[in-house]
This record gives C-alpha cells, sequence and structure tokens, in this order.
C-alpha cells in the first residue's frame, strides 16, 4: 500500500489515453510545451493527434473549444498554474458556457514545482476551477486513481479538470475492490475518533499523521476525497459520520479550496458540523528549500498537522 | 463566383433597415458595430461564399463566427431569411421568451460560438479549421474580428498556429473600423499597420474597402481560389456606423440609443441606400 510508484502520474494518464488515441483517431491532445516520459512515444506515433500549440494557453483553450464542437475529443495540457489562471477566462467562455466536453490537465498542483515559487504553484487552481459551470474537478492521490480518471475521460467525456501531481506518489488502491472512480471518495485507511479528508499530495501526509496518532492510541481515518465536485454529499456524509471529529488537508489556499467545498457539501445536505481546515493561509512564499520547506513554512507538512490534530483532541 | 451586386447592393440596405427595426423597437443592441460589417456579412451569405446545404447544422457547412459579439446580432435578419430562426423571432429580441439575444450564442440555430468577450472567436475558429483540416474535409472558417478586438493577445497566440499548420481554410476577417468604445484606436494604442502585422505573421492579406463589393467579392473569391498554403486575412476598411450620417466614425454611438429625431433622421438616410458599389 504505500510503496512509491514506479511511474509519474502524468505518465500514467498519458500513456492510458495513448491507448485509446490508437484506436480513436478523433481524439486529439493539445500541449503547452510541457513534457512527458510516456508523450515522446504518443507524438512520434501519433504525429496528427498531438499537436504542440506553443506556449500559448489562451489560444490552446479556445482551439480545444473549436475541435471540440467539431468532433473531437481533446485534452489540454499544461503545468497546472497556466493550464488554469492563465486562460481562466477561456476556460469560463469556450469551454463553460459553450458546454464543451473537454479535459484539462495541470501537472504541478500545490507546491509540485520545487524551488519555483508563485508563479509555478498552484495554490488556487481548485477554488477557480471548481467556480466554473459544468466543471468536473479530480485529484488522485495515487496511479491507480490517475489510470482509472484518464479512461472516464474517454469513456464519458466531459468537461474536467485533472489536478496531477508532479512527483511519484505512493500506491493506495492497486488492490482495493472499495475503490471506484464513480464514487468520488473512498476512505482509504479506517479510524474512529478523527477523520482527514483530503486529496493528491497531501493524502499522503495524513496517513503519515494517522500512524503517528495511532501510537497516541488515537485513532485517525483517512478519506481520499478525489472527486471535489461534483461531490459525492451522500457518501461523505456516510463516511464522516462515525467520527467525532473532522480535518481537512490541502496543498492550495483556504478560501474557496478543498476544505470550502467540503464544509459547503456538509452543510449543504443538512450535515453542518465544525471542521478544523489546515491549507495555506493568505501568503506567496519565495522561500528556499523546496516543497518540504514550503509545506513548513505554510504548516501543512507532517510534524505541523500531527501538532494541529494533537489540539483537536486536548 | 458569380455574385449579383445590384441584389447585394439592394440586400445590404434591407440587412440595415431590418437591424435598425430590431435596435429601435427595444432600443437595445449594437447598430454601429454592425453596419460596419454590414456588406461583408451580405457577401457572405448571399454572394454564394457560405454554403450549409443541410441547414444550420450541416457538418460540411462553411462555419462563420462574428467574434466581435456585438456585432453578432447582425446575423439575425439573416438567419430569419435562411428559414433558420422563425420570423416571429424578430419581435422578441431579448425578451424572455425570445430566442434572439444581445450576445448570440449556439442555442440559435445559425450561431456558431459564444461570444461577448473579445478574441475567443478568432481561436475557436482557428479549432474548425484545424479539424477540418484532420478530416480532410473541404468547408471554410470565416471569422470577423473588431479592430479593437486585435488588441487582445490571443488573436495573435492563434496568428502564429494558422499560419504554422498551413490552414490555408481559415479567413480572418478584420473590421477594421478604426474605433474602440471611447476613442480612435490610433489614439488608443497604435495599431497600423495591421496589413504587414499579418503579413509578417505568414497570413495572405488583402486590403479592401468593406463596404464596397467591387472590393469584397475579389477578396473571398481569392480566398477561395487560391493556391497558397497560408491563411488569409482581410482587413476591411470600414466606417463604424456606415449609413447613418451622424453615427458614422464617431466614438460615442457604440450601445447609445437615438433620440426620436434622430430615429427619424437615420430613417430617411437609410431608405436612401448608402451603399452604391
Amino acid at each position: 500500500m504505500s510503496e512509491q510508484n514506479k511511474d509519474l502520474p502524468r505518465d500514467v494518464f498519458i500513456q492510458t489515453i495513448y491507448e485509446e488515441a490508437k484506436r480513436n483517431k478523433n481524439l486529439i491532445f493539445l500541449c503547452c510545451d510541457l513534457g512527458a516520459k510516456a508523450l515522446d512515444e504518443f507524438r512520434v506515433k501519433l504525429p496528427a493527434q498531438f499537436i504542440h500549440t506553443g506556449i500559448s494557453e489562451q489560444h490552446m483553450v479556445d482551439m480545444a473549444a473549436g475541435l471540440a464542437q467539431c468532433g473531437k475529443l481533446v485534452y489540454v495540457y499544461a503545468m497546472a498554474p497556466f493550464a488554469t489562471f492563465r486562460c481562466f477566462e477561456q476556460i469560463k467562455v469556450a469551454l463553460g458556457a459553450m458546454r464543451q466536453p473537454v479535459t484539462v490537465i495541470g501537472v504541478g498542483v500545490g507546491f509540485g514545482y520545487d524551488d519555483a515559487g508563485p508563479t509555478h504553484y498552484a495554490t488556487e487552481d481548485l477554488s477557480c476551477m471548481r467556480t466554473i459551470a459544468g466543471m468536473e474537478v479530480h485529484t488522485p492521490a495515487d496511479n491507480t486513481c490517475v489510470a482509472e480518471l484518464a479512461k472516464l475521460t474517454y469513456t464519458k467525456p466531459h468537461l474536467r479538470y485533472v489536478r496531477l501531481d508532479r512527483k511519484y506518489l505512493n500506491g493506495l488502491y492497486s488492490d482495493r475492490s472499495d475503490f471506484k472512480i464513480e464514487d468520488g471518495l473512498v476512505e482509504t485507511a479506517p479510524g474512529k475518533d478523527i477523520a482527514i479528508l483530503s486529496s493528491g499530495f497531501p493524502l499522503h501526509t495524513a496517513l503519515k499523521v494517522r500512524e503517528r496518532m495511532k501510537e497516541q492510541g488515537v485513532d485517525v481515518g483517512v478519506i481520499d476525497v478525489f472527486r471535489l465536485k461534483p461531490l459525492n454529499v451522500q457518501k461523505l456524509v456516510a463516511l464522516t459520520s462515525k467520527y467525532k471529529k473532522l480535518v481537512t488537508l490541502e496543498e492550495h489556499f483556504l478560501s474557496g479550496g478543498f476544505g470550502s467545498a467540503i464544509l459547503e457539501g456538509l452543510n449543504d445536505a443538512g450535515h453542518a458540523r465544525s471542521v478544523l481546515r489546515l491549507g495555506v493561509h493568505d501568503e506567496y512564499y519565495f522561500e528556499n528549500g523546496g516543497r518540504k520547506n514550503v509545506h513548513k513554512l505554510a504548516r501543512i507538512d507532517e510534524g505541523a498537522v500531527y501538532d494541529s490534530v494533537q489540539q483537536l483532541i486536548k | 463566383m458569380e455574385a449579383n451586386t445590384p441584389e447585394l447592393i439592394r440586400k445590404s440596405q434591407w440587412l440595415r433597415k431590418e437591424l435598425f427595426d430590431l435596435v429601435v423597437k427595444k432600443q437595445k443592441g449594437h447598430i454601429p458595430s454592425s453596419y460596419s460589417i454590414n456588406e461583408m456579412l451580405i457577401a457572405l451569405y448571399y454572394g454564394g461564399y457560405v454554403q450549409s446545404p443541410a441547414g444550420p447544422k450541416d457538418p460540411n457547412r462553411d462555419r462563420v463566427i462574428i467574434s466581435k459579439g456585438h456585432a453578432a446580432m447582425a446575423l439575425y435578419p439573416i438567419l430569419i431569411d435562411k428559414g433558420y430562426v422563425p420570423g416571429s423571432e424578430t419581435a422578441k429580441f431579448t425578451d424572455a421568451d425570445g430566442m434572439l439575444r444581445m450576445y448570440a450564442d449556439p442555442s440559435i440555430p445559425g450561431i456558431e460560438s459564444v461570444t461577448g468577450s473579445l478574441g475567443h472567436g478568432v481561436g475557436i475558429a482557428c479549432g474548425y479549421a484545424l479539424a477540418a483540416k484532420c478530416d480532410g474535409a473541404k468547408y471554410s472558417t470565416y471569422v470577423i474580428a473588431g479592430d479593437g478586438e486585435c488588441y487582445e493577445g490571443s488573436i495573435w497566440e492563434t496568428a502564429l498556429f494558422a499560419a504554422h499548420h498551413k490552414l490555408n481554410n481559415f479567413c480572418l476577417i478584420v473590421d477594421r473600423n478604426g474605433l474602440c468604445i471611447m476613442d480612435a484606436t490610433e489614439n488608443c494604442v497604435k495599431m497600423d499597420p495591421l496589413d504587414e502585422k499579418f503579413r509578417s505573421f505568414g497570413f495572405d492579406v488583402r486590403k479592401i474597402d468593406g463596404h464596397r463589393y467591387s472590393q469584397i467579392l475579389p477578396a473571398l473569391n481569392d480566398f477561395e481560389a487560391r493556391k497558397s498554403d497560408r491563411p488569409m486575412a482581410i482587413i476591411m476598411d470600414t466606417v463604424k456606423g456606415k449609413g447613418i450620417s451622424f453615427m458614422e466614425g464617431k466614438a460615442g454611438w457604440h450601445n447609445k440609443m437615438m433620440s426620436p429625431q434622430e430615429t427619424e433622421k437615420a430613417l430617411a438616410e437609410l431608405n436612401q441606400n448608402p451603399i452604391k458599389d
């Protein structure tokens, strides 16, 4: 369960849709100058279906809408901050208002682009993308989820934002029969006292905190909400109701992000309850030291999350 | 293409008057921006260039986007005339139960794209042109952009792409009426020479008078008959508000409504068709 996957999330995603692209000539992959090992074969073998758009996200998204209107199954692919904010209005108008079933793939969510600073961090993308009408938002935390999600994008095309981590992730679900992509969330690790709800990279932080809390005799469960929109509220309520306390953990600004969506979901379903929201406060980080150090500064690293959860039981 | 110019000139007057009625009755809409592209629209739809034999959803139809979305309403009378939209919709322009909106969208038969926010239509149209190339389809894509719209950076992203991919089925028509909402483009941020800009981006360029069929038709014929593998830009010099003397070339009329006296004077002028050639 905790072994690191040997492939990057982006390679798993691209490899999966590449197999479909070989069968489906209408599958078009638009790439805004972001490489991937799996793309090396795709671009050579299917040159008519792989298009480097130049570094021009706005054009890429508008053109994606036009292609989709003409019956193409379109993917747009870029680093997460550029795939979202740079072309936010294009996503709103050409994909949202035009209701086009295009998949937007953002790589390097959160502080994934180590050492790069705020230009490359995507700590606002969840709040931006989930406000687009009709947009699904997915954050897979392991490669099984990535592959299942990739399949979903061509078996049930829809306007989607896929948030991929830039780094290798530990495997979670390859042998789990209770993991179903359609559910949108799963109890990754059971518990009864406190549940930490998270997705993507910080979900793995939550799992580490769970182990440490076990030593304290506190039974922490971890819930992976890999599809934040539309939120499976019914299952969310079912899974969280047994826990005494709830914590959300995100590598994203607290305003409008993951925790906000969970609060809204519970509230709107008539199950409003107090939730400790852990995430990035109102600040941009330029400091060195990579993702690890920025997580420390933002107090979303394992130690800080552990401290916060401990405070909760006092 | 053999087009009947006197008939097109008559159609020009018809379209201006239809649009005039639409706006005056509801006191909503954009006359000046519609009038500057009036002749180009008539040429495209009645000169034989835009073909859609199996109706508005014909997969092989030629596609048109008025990317300067405030003027997309200029297509409404044409869509009614083509039988795509019921004539009864004219009276319901912008009404809650009406199909025709201030800014067009694809819920209206014959409208391809959501427009209103500038720049998008050009990129979306490029998607149509690229899809046609992928599929080996023969249809053409025409997109009309405002000159003020060309301030949007995404247009130049698309221009680079269209030239690189040899989208010779892509015709970008720039309505060079010289005006934004507030002032002349050259007073806001200098835009000339637009033709040289597009040429340097890899387009075949035609610079024409956008109110004279004697110049519009040869440019459109060129687009269709060319052997070139380049996309084409038709830069058409036009007059914003063409046909209503007190609006012509004046900033400030973008969406301003006329007084009753002005309405009367304008109608009298439209009854004397301003288009001669």
